[in-house]
Formats: structure tokens, C-alpha cells, sequence
């Protein structure tokens, strides 16, 4: 029987080297400096290492020269030889599975696909010949699960090495969405029968249809598939020169939730559909690396195609949609039966990275490093006509031939044509100008240049006809901006809205987007840093850094921040290390512009109306002059960080860390005033002997976010007194966007304290019972978020609904429970069997999904004859508990 | 579920204060196992493995398992890989001479605490090798400032990890070690797959440093995530000027309370940037409008709040996308 057994093993292994030694590809991404995929395994994947034998001959764990103890080793693999010189050792863990692991729960699917049944859970496999160096290394697990990944690596030691990998992640959305479309996954979404596209003249039968329809399609998982695969092979090219090369491809399909709306400017019968998912992303990247004495240089090249294998997303509507003023169809009854989406483009990215090292040993013992990258991201995707729907005309514009609004004869441009470049200048200067003293001078320049011309949003083959009241009379014509001539504004939502000057009633308006925004950014960053030895075992650390931020197109030019931070490290206090920072940042900037966007809305057409009495809220005011862009705004910042390793017994060390921020926004009156972030974590270990191991752990955090606004109402217009004064074309701006002016009130000003507080505890025991081992761990964590806000009864919200308002949201909470047990019985010198025990239990509360489980069809007001305030497919995250068993056969080679 | 009672400030850093007290007093006054290592040994010679082997039978052992060992011992490149054991803990001899006292500890360069010898002279044993590639950027790192040793993450001697020698089976295990942070983080509602050991830190993080200050492994922090997210990479006809930016304006890296990773909860996420005069940007949104709550519902609570009708909130390609809505 062993005599079979060892030639089965044998003649597996031999089959197996003699397959897998001609399948030479390229290799995955390996190294931590390079790309990403360093990692095969799933949430199974450790459970088996958790019970492994270690090596019972190791004396005693040491430390980590920070003072942590290191993990005692595994027993060593067991060693056979081939007749062909191959020494080999592996192992194999496959068994059966039980009870609620086909648990459907979203979140307790998410990246992971556990499911009862037999479950091929790792396999390793490692060949080595001494012979010529050659190596071997098979790995992989979850088998035919949406989480599975193999690994296979060989090459010549020291000499070259080929990587080939294949890894599946899901990403699970929901598995409470009710679907009223056939299609799901495709990019046409056909609704169901019983529904009629562009609704009937009865709502409240469209809504009874579409409520049914749901009631009838539910419980539907919406999720993605992750799968990447890919090669990389190293190889030592010379002495002191070393390339890789890498190919990897990464496919994405499946579908998730995704909002769609109608109307003028949104907000009619939004309803979830499924966008579908069937992206690839393929990536190159192939590098050199050099180190000879006082030079080290890398030079690094990458591309990162994506394509979107479906472009658009056409879905029929459920509801009656009408047109809007100005706006005619042919039927005008249930025109828009359909709307239609422009899914993420094909994009295209380049990289090209050189950085260089040379050390001065004769000038202070210094070295000069220089990093130079650079980068291109382009996009040309044709673009799709405003509509599907034909015949749509609309008031006061005559289309011209090749113009009409379901074509591409409407746009401005065929294509996206963007692209944005990114340059990097890095440069750091490094000398030890006297004993244990270090000084560096570090710079940096980071640009990323959008060189897209703005998109116009203009019908170049259309003209206004009797447009404009200020030229009266008859007239076709169109206006000009940059170069075109047409009619200036865009349909929206399939031409259930329109945004088009001189549009419905021939009044101009400011506010409209006609071009699009290209952001550039350019990012100095530059100072010098400070280390001083203090004795053998501590040290001193300043840097002094200021960061200067440069942007086109937004509110503020230019930020600039300087940061000042101060650390200490002692690496023998004792049996203790400490190392504790502080860290001061300032950031202050250029004037802020509420109207910087100007250029890009119609009022760069249309001059502001000096007319008394015209209204002019779309010209003054696109915010609250008060209020600051959360990543433009003055700030005054505190970091605090404090880590402390303590070996307290030679076989038992406790970490305790606390990190404290808290930011200031001095010059926000509104949006973001204040966030904290404070954390507070204690580590236990305990490893006595190679048979017994305890640890514990505990984190606390808890943060604050602190926001305001005013809730923006009425309107502006010329000759209008106000508090502020009589408003003219020339204060109009000023008056308009001031907190206590005509439309930011302060009656109306709010405040929201968003609360995040979490707790994680956990817990776990490694125990050996003579050959017998038992692995528990256990953890629990709670987060819970409480949005409170302040306001004025009568002013942010008024007196019939403070009532239901109250002083806060409910509070978002998520408790989960995870407890895995694992009993490892020896059968065998070479077969174990482990007992899987695994709990896991989640409760979750989102205000944001209360009770649309149960009423997709969310009427305002109950009324059943108007469409609906939203459909919300998505039931939400829902509960969980789940207990599974399982029994698991190890199998040593 | 209630809302747990909260730690005030002054409470947690008091409580915090005696753990690490305690923690700091217990370390302090245990003994020391430190020892003062004798700096001079310019006169000792190599001896080679066989002699290391002849008395560390059960460090061999493991090590025979290791890349180290494959490099040392099948395919040496130099005559340093060829020393094998020497090649990592210097020339062997005046170890030979009183291998026990710990006052000749300093014969031999060793990589634990225990064995007392300078982190300094621990990285540049290690350096002597791996010098440039990806640790170009050591010098100066977060890691490189507040002295970690390479055998703080590293475990030279024995397998425990797929790849990388790490102290710990995996790399996650082995930055929690310290980053506990960031566990916590990572058991949030919405995270990075780590915890389902999908990726890694080290497929953002190069935790060997890099021209960022979180060691980011690329050039900004949108070109990383791009690297799993190219769909958001456009450029979009239409821009989202935060989006463009910094994803970390709304998102958090790590973990979150909310859906999505985002910072705060929708709608008032993107309240913090937005308030038009007269619409729905900048109205109060309460617990009334939810379903049941009493008041008129709005769609802004419900589902994705905001991205009801902006869906396309990264950016859109459509030319009526200036809003996001297609």
C-alpha cells in the first residue's frame, strides 16, 4: 500500500513537472515596488497554516529588533527525492463543507465564495533541484469557486524566474434587487411583460405594474467577477543588472446598481437599473534594475489598456414621462420610451519612470537621488447623440439639415478626444555633516496637465429663430463662442429636459453648462529634514515642508501648506521601543472665488441683465461666498502618533499605539469646519512554547466630521432691496452669495456633527493537546455613525416637519461577529484531518435603505397617481448569520 | 443596536495612557536582555557553513527552506553569496571563540533584539545585497525614519510566508503587527478585500519607501488606484474636479462606516463641497424624509442618495453629462 502510494506520488509528481515546465509565459507582478497582485490566496486560504505543526525543536521565539516576538516557524517539509535529482515536498487540503456557507447575504459574500460541498481548499507544491539551481513552486486553492487562484513559479536561482498566475475576486453588490428589465448584464434593458415602455396614461397602473413586477423579480444578486491573470518573468541580465518583464490581464463582468433619472434638471422618476460590468484592463510593464557600488538606477515602463466591452446602456422606462416646455415630440404621448447611457470609456495609460542613485561618499557621506517620471491617460471615444428619440423639435431653434438631436450631427465634436499628462520631478540631497547627524534637502514637482480642449456643448447645425427679446423681430441665427456657431445648451436626459439658451421661453439664463472643464494641477513640494542620534538606541527627527499647490479651473488658484513635524525614537527603554511624533500643518492659499466657474456656464455668453426686476439668480450666485471646497480650504492641522512595543515577559510583548488629527478650517464659515480622528489600540502576545500561543487585541477609534451650509432659496433681481442693498448687475455676485443676503439666510443655516465611533476586539488560542492542535480566533467589532445636525425651526426646516426631523438621522451601525475554530487530528504521519468550525454574524441598519425593501415604489405622500419620488430596486444590506462545518483532509507528499 | 457610550477624549487618552504606562513600566524594569555588543571585529575570518552547521542544526534546517538558502547554496553569483551564513552575520571566527557569553555577542551580526546588534549595522548587512531596486527609497521613509530593522517585517532564517521571508505567514499579518490601525479599519462596514486575503498592503504601499510619504507605490495617489479602478482613469468629457484630484477626497482608503469607502455618509458627503442657491444642494436633509419618517420623502436619503440621478459622479463621456446624470 505505501509502496503504491509513494509510486502514485511519484508519478504525479513527474507528470505534473513534465506539464508545467514547457508552459513558460511572462510572470505576475511580484515585487512590492512594482504594480499590484502581490498576493494568491482567499479567506480560506490561512486557515489551514493556523493548525500547522511548528517546528518543536526551535528553543524559544525571539524578537524583532523593535522588540515583537517573531512567530515560531513551521515544522520543516519533509524532503523526497526523485530519481531525476528533484527534492520535493507539498501538501494538499480538500474536504467537505456544511451548513450555511451558501448563504447568499451580499455582505457576507463580498470578496469571498464559500459554498457548501466538497471544497479543495489549498495545494502547494515545491520542487527544487540542487543540480543546475532549478526551483519549482506550485500553489493554489478554492477550486472552482469565484475565489479561486493558482500560482505557479519556477526558474534558475539567482538566474531567472517566471511567474504565471490566475486569481478570481467577487465583488458582491446586492442580493436583494428586483429587477423589472430582462438583460440584466447587457447593455439593453428590455422591461419586463406587463410593463409598457414610456408608461401608459394611467400612472398609478404604471406604478401597481412596476411594484408587481418587482414583487415578482426579487431577490436578485447584482455582483462582479474579478479574474487576473497574468506572467512575469525576472531575470539577472548581468552581475549588476536585473529586468523583468510583466503581462497581466484583468477581466471584470457581472452588474450592479446603478441610479438613472428623467426630467428637466433631474429629479423625475429616478429608478436603479443594472449597469452592466464587462471591463478587461491589460497591463505591460517591463523594467530594468541596476546597483553597482556608489550607482544604483531603475528604469521602468508601463501601459494600462482598458476596454469596456459595452459602451452604452439603453434601458427602457417604466413611466409615463412628459416632454418639458418648449420641447415637442411626435407622439407626444409616451415618447420616451427609452433612455440611454454612456458607459465608461476605453481609456489608454502610459508610464515611463527612471530614478537614479549615486552616493558621495566623500562629501559627508552623502547621496543625491533623482526620480523623473512621466505619464499620458487618453480617452477618444465616440460620442453618442443627446437622444434616441426621434422628432423631437424644439421651440425657438430650427435644426438644420444633419442636425438633428438623435444624431451625432448635434454635438460640437465626434469624439472625447482628452488626454492629460502627468510629469514627476523628484530630487532628494542627503549628508551626515557631522556625528549622528543627517540632513536632507528633499523637492518634489508633480503635474498632472489636462490638454483637453473643452467640450462645447453646442448644436452647430441649429439656430435660434426669433430668440433673443433684446433683438426683436424675426431673426435665424446662432450664437458664437470659441470658433462655433450654433445653438448653445444641451437636451438632457434623452430630451426629457433641455438646458438651451434661448431655450422654452426665449429667456436667456447664466447658469447653463455649455463647455466642459478640463483640471490641471501642478504640486511643489520641498524642504529639508533632520535626524540626530541622540545615543545608540535613540534619535531626534524634524522636517520642515512646505506644499504648494497650483490649480486651473477651480475656486482657488493656489494653496500653499506648511507642515512642521518633530518625532522621537528609542529603541531600548528597557525592553521597550517608543517612537512618538508630532506633526503641525498649516495650509493657507489665494482669494477664493465662488464664481470661478463662470467661463464654463452660459453667462460667458450672455451678459447678467441690467433690466430692474429681471432675475438674475443663475448670473450671481452658484454658492454661498461662505463656503469653502473641502480640499481647497484653510486649515490648521495637529497629527499625533505614539507606538510603544513592551516585551514584558521573554514570551510575551504588548503593543499600544494611539494616533490623534484633528484639523481646523479656520476661514470655513460652511462646508467642512472641523474633523477629528483619534485611535487608541492595544496588542497582546503570548507564545510560550511552539504548542501554545494566546493573543488578544483591541481598537478604538473615533471620529468627528463637522459640517454647515444654508439652505440656498429665492431669488435675486435687479433693482431688489435687500439687507445688503439695492442689488445692481455690479454687486449682484456679491450680494447674492452672501451668508445673511436674500438667498442664504441665516435663519436657514444648518450644522451636521457626523459621529464615526468603532470598536474591534479580538482574541485567539493556539493549543496543542499531544498531537492533536486547536486554532480559535475570534473577533468583534462595532462601528456605529450618528449624524446629528442643528438648525432653526421655521428655517432650514420648517415647523410641520421638525417634528419627524428631530435632532438627528437614526444611526448607521454594523456589528459583526467572526468566529473560526479549527481542531487538527493526525491520521497518519502524512494525513490530518481538521474540524472547521466558522460563525459569522452581521446586523446592519442603514437609514438610507429603511423600509425600501418592502416599497420599492417610493410615492410621495402615498399618492399613487403621481410618478413616483424614486423606484429603489436595491433592497439594501440585509442581516446575516451564518454557521458552517467543515472536515478538511491534509495530505503531506 | 444601540449607540455605544461614548469614550470621551480625556477618558480614552487616560485609559490609553495607563495601558502604555503600564506597558512602558513593565518593559522598563523587566531585565534586559540587551547586551553591550563588542564593536571591533575587523580581525575575525570566515569559517565556513559547515562549522555554523555542526552546532545550529535547527536554524539549518529552516533555512534550507529559504530563498536565502536556494541563492547561497544552488546558484551563488559571488564569492559573498558563497559564504552562506557569513554572508549575512559576518566573518564566524571570533564567535567560535566564546559562542555563548553574551559580552562577545558583538563576533557576530545578529538580527534580533536579543542579539543587540545596531539596527544600523543589521540594514546595511541586509543592504550590502538588496541595495537599490525597490529599497532605493529606504533612506528617508516613514520605515527608514523611525529605524525599523529590515528583520522588524523580515524573517531571514525560515519560510513562513509564500514569499518575502516575512515574520508572519502573510504580509497583511506582518504590517498589522504595527498598523492595528489599519486592521481596525479594515473590519468596517465597507474595506479593501485584505481581510478576505484578496490583496495586500503591499499592493499599494512599497512599505520599503518611495518618493511619497505614505510609500505609495505610485507617482499620486489616483494613478494607484487607477491600477484596480482603470474605468475611473478616463479622462471623461466631463470632469469631477475633487475626482480628478484625489480620490481620498471622498474616500477612505482603508475601510468605512458607510457604503463605498466614502468619508461620511451621502447626501452630506457631497454637501461638503456643494451648495447652489436654490436647489437641493444645499437643503438640510433629516430623518423625516427617509421612508416612514413621517415628513415628505426625498430621494437624496434613500439608496445612493446623491447618485440616484448622478450616477456617473466619476465622470461622464456623454454629451449631455455636464451633471453627471448620463
Amino acid at each position: 500500500m505505501k509502496r503504491s502510494f509513494r509510486l502514485a506520488r511519484r508519478a504525479l509528481v513527474t507528470g505534473l513537472g513534465a506539464a508545467l515546465l514547457p508552459a513558460v509565459f511572462a510572470g505576475p507582478f511580484a515585487d512590492s515596488a512594482t504594480g499590484v497582485g502581490t498576493t494568491l490566496g482567499n479567506s480560506q486560504s490561512q486557515a489551514a497554516n493556523k493548525t500547522r505543526e511548528l517546528d518543536g525543536d526551535w528553543l524559544a521565539a525571539k524578537h524583532t529588533p523593535t522588540g515583537q516576538m517573531f512567530k515560531l516557524p513551521f515544522a520543516p517539509a519533509e524532503i523526497q527525492k526523485s530519481a531525476a535529482g528533484w527534492e520535493f515536498s507539498g501538501t494538499v487540503e480538500f474536504g467537505v463543507i456544511g451548513g450555511d456557507a451558501d448563504e447568499r447575504n451580499a455582505q457576507f459574500r463580498t470578496y469571498q465564495d464559500i459554498d457548501n460541498g466538497v471544497y479543495v481548499n489549498q495545494f502547494n507544491l515545491q520542487l527544487k533541484k540542487p543540480g543546475g539551481g532549478y526551483t519549482v513552486e506550485l500553489s493554489g486553492g478554492g477550486a472552482g469557486r469565484h475565489d479561486q487562484y493558482y500560482g505557479l513559479q519556477f526558474g534558475r536561482t539567482n538566474a531567472w524566474q517566471v511567474k504565471v498566475f490566475f486569481s478570481e475576486t467577487p465583488h458582491v453588490f446586492t442580493d436583494r434587487y428586483k429587477s423589472v428589465w430582462s438583460g440584466i448584464g447587457t447593455g439593453n434593458l428590455t422591461l419586463l411583460p406587463g410593463l409598457t415602455p414610456g408608461g401608459t396614461a394611467s400612472t398609478a397602473n404604471d406604478n401597481a405594474a412596476v411594484a408587481a413586477a418587482a414583487a415578482a423579480n426579487k431577490d436578485i444578486t447584482l455582483a462582479l467577477t474579478r479574474k487576473r491573470a497574468g506572467a512575469r518573468l525576472d531575470a539577472t541580465l548581468a552581475p549588476t543588472w536585473k529586468g523583468y518583464f510583466s503581462y497581466a490581464i484583468e477581466q471584470r463582468k457581472g452588474a450592479r446598481p446603478f441610479g438613472s433619472v428623467w426630467g428637466n434638471a433631474g429629479g423625475t422618476a429616478p429608478i436603479e437599473l443594472a449597469e452592466p460590468i464587462d471591463y478587461t484592463t491589460t497591463d505591460l510593464l517591463a523594467g530594468v534594475m541596476h546597483a553597482q557600488g556608489l550607482n544604483a538606477f531603475n528604469l521602468r515602463l508601463n501601459a494600462s489598456l482598458f476596454k469596456n466591452h459595452i459602451s452604452t446602456l439603453t434601458f427602457q422606462e417604466p413611466y409615463r414621462i412628459n416632454p418639458p416646455n418648449g420641447v415637442t415630440t411626435t407622439p407626444a404621448a409616451g415618447a420616451y420610451t427609452q433612455g440611454r447611457f454612456d458607459l465608461t470609456p476605453d481609456n489608454k495609460a502610459y508610464n515611463a519612470r527612471a530614478e537614479y542613485t549615486r552616493k558621495l561618499p566623500d562629501f559627508h557621506h552623502g547621496y543625491v537621488t533623482a526620480v523623473v517620471s512621466w505619464g499620458t491617460w487618453r480617452q477618444n471615444d465616440n460620442l453618442i447623440p443627446y437622444t434616441t428619440i426621434p422628432n423631437l423639435a424644439l421651440t425657438n431653434v430650427t435644426v438644420l439639415p444633419g442636425g438633428a438631436w438623435d444624431t451625432t450631427g448635434a454635438l460640437s465634436r465626434p469624439s472625447a478626444g482628452t488626454s492629460i499628462d502627468t510629469r514627476l520631478v523628484d530630487l532628494t540631497g542627503s549628508i551626515n555633516p557631522a556625528a549622528g547627524l543627517n540632513l536632507k534637502l528633499k523637492g518634489r514637482y508633480y503635474e498632472t496637465d489636462n490638454n483637453t480642449d473643452p467640450y462645447l456643448a453646442v448644436n452647430p447645425n441649429a439656430v435660434y429663430v426669433d430668440a433673443d427679446a433684446a433683438t426683436a423681430g424675426n431673426q435665424t441665427r446662432g450664437l458664437t463662442l470659441n470658433g462655433i456657431t450654433g445653438v448653445w445648451g444641451r437636451l438632457l436626459n434623452d430630451g426629457s429636459g433641455q438646458n438651451l439658451l434661448f431655450g422654452a421661453n426665449a429667456n436667456p439664463a447664466g447658469n447653463l453648462p455649455i463647455a466642459s472643464t478640463p483640471f490641471s494641477s501642478k504640486q511643489f513640494k520641498f524642504g529639508p529634514t533632520a535626524d540626530y542620534r541622540l545615543t545608540k538606541v535613540s534619535s531626534l527627527n524634524a522636517a520642515v515642508e512646505r506644499e504648494i499647490n497650483q490649480r486651473e479651473n477651480r475656486e482657488r488658484d493656489r494653496t500653499s501648506e506648511d507642515k512642521f513635524k518633530l518625532g522621537y525614537v528609542n529603541r531600548g527603554l528597557g525592553n521597550s521601543s517608543l517612537r512618538v511624533s508630532y506633526e503641525y500643518d498649516q495650509k493657507r492659499g489665494s482669494s477664493y472665488n465662488s464664481s470661478t466657474y463662470d467661463d464654463a456656464f452660459s453667462s460667458a455668453l450672455v451678459p447678467i441683465p441690467t433690466v430692474a426686476g429681471t432675475n438674475v439668480t443663475s448670473w450671481a450666485a452658484r454658492s454661498n461666498s461662505g463656503f469653502r471646497a473641502i480640499d481647497l480650504a484653510d486649515r490648521n492641522q495637529h497629527i499625533v502618533n505614539l507606538r510603544l512595543d513592551t516585551m514584558v515577559r521573554s514570551n510575551l510583548d504588548a503593543g499600544v499605539s494611539l494616533q490623534g488629527r484633528e484639523s481646523d478650517f479656520p476661514d470655513s464659515d460652511y462646508g467642512l469646519t472641523k474633523q477629528t480622528q483619534r485611535s487608541a489600540n492595544l496588542d497582546l502576545n503570548y507564545q510560550p512554547s511552539p504548542h501554545q500561543n494566546l493573543y488578544a487585541f483591541y481598537s478604538y477609534q473615533l471620529g468627528h466630521i463637522n459640517q454647515a451650509s444654508i439652505n440656498g432659496t429665492g431669488n435675486v433681481s435687479i433693482g431688489q432691496v435687500t439687507a445688503l442693498g439695492t442689488l445692481t448687475p455690479a454687486n449682484a455676485s456679491l450680494i447674492a452669495q452672501s451668508p445673511g443676503g436674500p438667498i442664504y439666510p441665516l435663519l436657514n443655516t444648518w450644522k451636521v456633527r457626523s459621529t464615526d465611533r468603532n470598536h474591534l476586539v479580538g482574541a485567539g488560542l493556539r493549543q496543542d493537546f499531544g498531537k492533536v492542535t486547536l486554532n480559535v480566533d475570534y473577533s468583534y467589532s462595532i462601528g456605529r455613525t450618528r449624524i446629528a445636525y442643528d438648525y432653526t425651526i421655521g428655517g432650514a426646516i420648517n415647523a410641520a416637519n421638525a417634528p419627524f426631523a428631530g435632532d438627528r438621522m437614526p444611526d448607521l451601525a454594523t456589528d459583526v461577529s467572526y468566529l473560526d475554530a479549527s481542531l487538527r487530528i493526525p491520521l497518519t504521519h502524512r494525513i490530518s484531518a481538521r474540524l472547521v468550525y466558522r460563525f459569522q454574524k452581521e446586523a446592519i441598519r442603514d437609514w438610507h435603505y429603511r423600509n425600501l425593501d418592502a416599497t420599492p415604489v417610493v410615492l410621495a405622500g402615498g399618492n399613487a397617481n403621481a410618478t413616483p419620488t424614486a423606484v429603489m430596486l436595491d433592497g439594501g444590506p440585509a442581516d446575516y448569520r451564518v454557521n458552517w462545518f467543515g472536515v478538511m483532509f491534509q495530505i503531506k507528499l | 443596536m444601540k449607540f455605544p457610550r461614548p469614550f470621551s477624549t480625556a477618558r480614552l487618552g487616560f485609559a490609553a495612557g495607563v495601558c502604555a504606562t503600564l506597558a512602558l513600566v513593565a518593559g522598563t524594569v523587566a531585565q534586559s536582555p540587551t547586551p553591550a555588543p563588542v564593536t571591533d571585529n575587523s580581525d575575525a575570518v570566515y569559517v565556513g557553513e559547515a562549522v555554523c552547521i555542526a552546532c545550529h542544526k535547527t536554524q539549518n534546517n529552516q533555512f534550507t527552506h529559504t530563498q536565502h538558502a536556494n541563492v547561497f547554496r544552488l546558484n551563488p553569483k559571488n564569492e559573498k553569496e558563497k559564504l552562506s551564513c557569513e554572508a549575512c552575520h559576518g566573518p564566524g571566527s571570533n564567535h567560535l571563540k566564546d559562542p555563548v557569553s553574551p559580552a562577545n555577542r558583538g563576533a557576530l551580526v545578529g538580527f534580533t533584539r536579543e542579539w543587540g546588534t545596531p539596527v544600523a549595522k543589521q540594514n546595511s548587512m541586509c543592504l550590502s545585497c538588496h541595495e537599490g531596486g525597490q529599497r532605493m527609497f529606504w533612506a528617508g521613509s516613514t520605515h527608514g525614519t523611525n529605524e525599523l530593522g529590515c528583520s522588524d517585517c523580515h524573517n531571514p532564517m525560515a519560510k513562513l510566508a509564500a514569499g518575502g521571508l516575512l515574520k508572519k505567514p502573510t504580509i497583511n499579518e506582518t504590517c498589522y503587527t504595527c498598523h492595528q490601525q489599519q486592521r481596525a479599519e479594515f473590519a468596517k462596514r465597507s474595506h479593501m478585500p485584505l481581510p478576505e486575503g484578496k490583496i495586500t498592503c503591499a499592493d499599494c504601499h512599497n512599505p520599503h519607501g518611495s518618493t511619497t510619504k505614505a510609500m505609495l507605490k505610485s507617482d499620486s495617489i489616483n494613478e494607484l488606484c487607477y491600477n484596480c479602478h482603470a474605468e475611473k482613469r478616463g479622462p471623461f468629457l466631463w470632469e469631477h474636479a475633487p475626482v480628478r484630484e484625489n480620490c481620498l477626497t471622498c474616500h477612505n482608503a482603508h475601510g468605512s462606516n458607510h457604503d463605498k469607502l466614502l468619508t461620511v455618509a451621502r447626501p452630506f458627503s457631497c454637501q461638503q463641497c456643494h451648495s447652489n442657491p436654490a436647489g437641493h444642494q444645499s437643503n438640510l436633509y433629516n430623518a423625516g424624509q427617509t421612508v416612514g419618517g413621517g415628513a415628505g420623502i426625498s430621494s437624496r436619503v434613500l439608496g445612493r442618495s446623491c447618485q440616484n440621478c448622478h450616477s456617473q459622479i466619476h465622470g461622464s463621456n456623454h454629451p449631455s453629462g455636464a451633471r453627471f446624470q448620463r
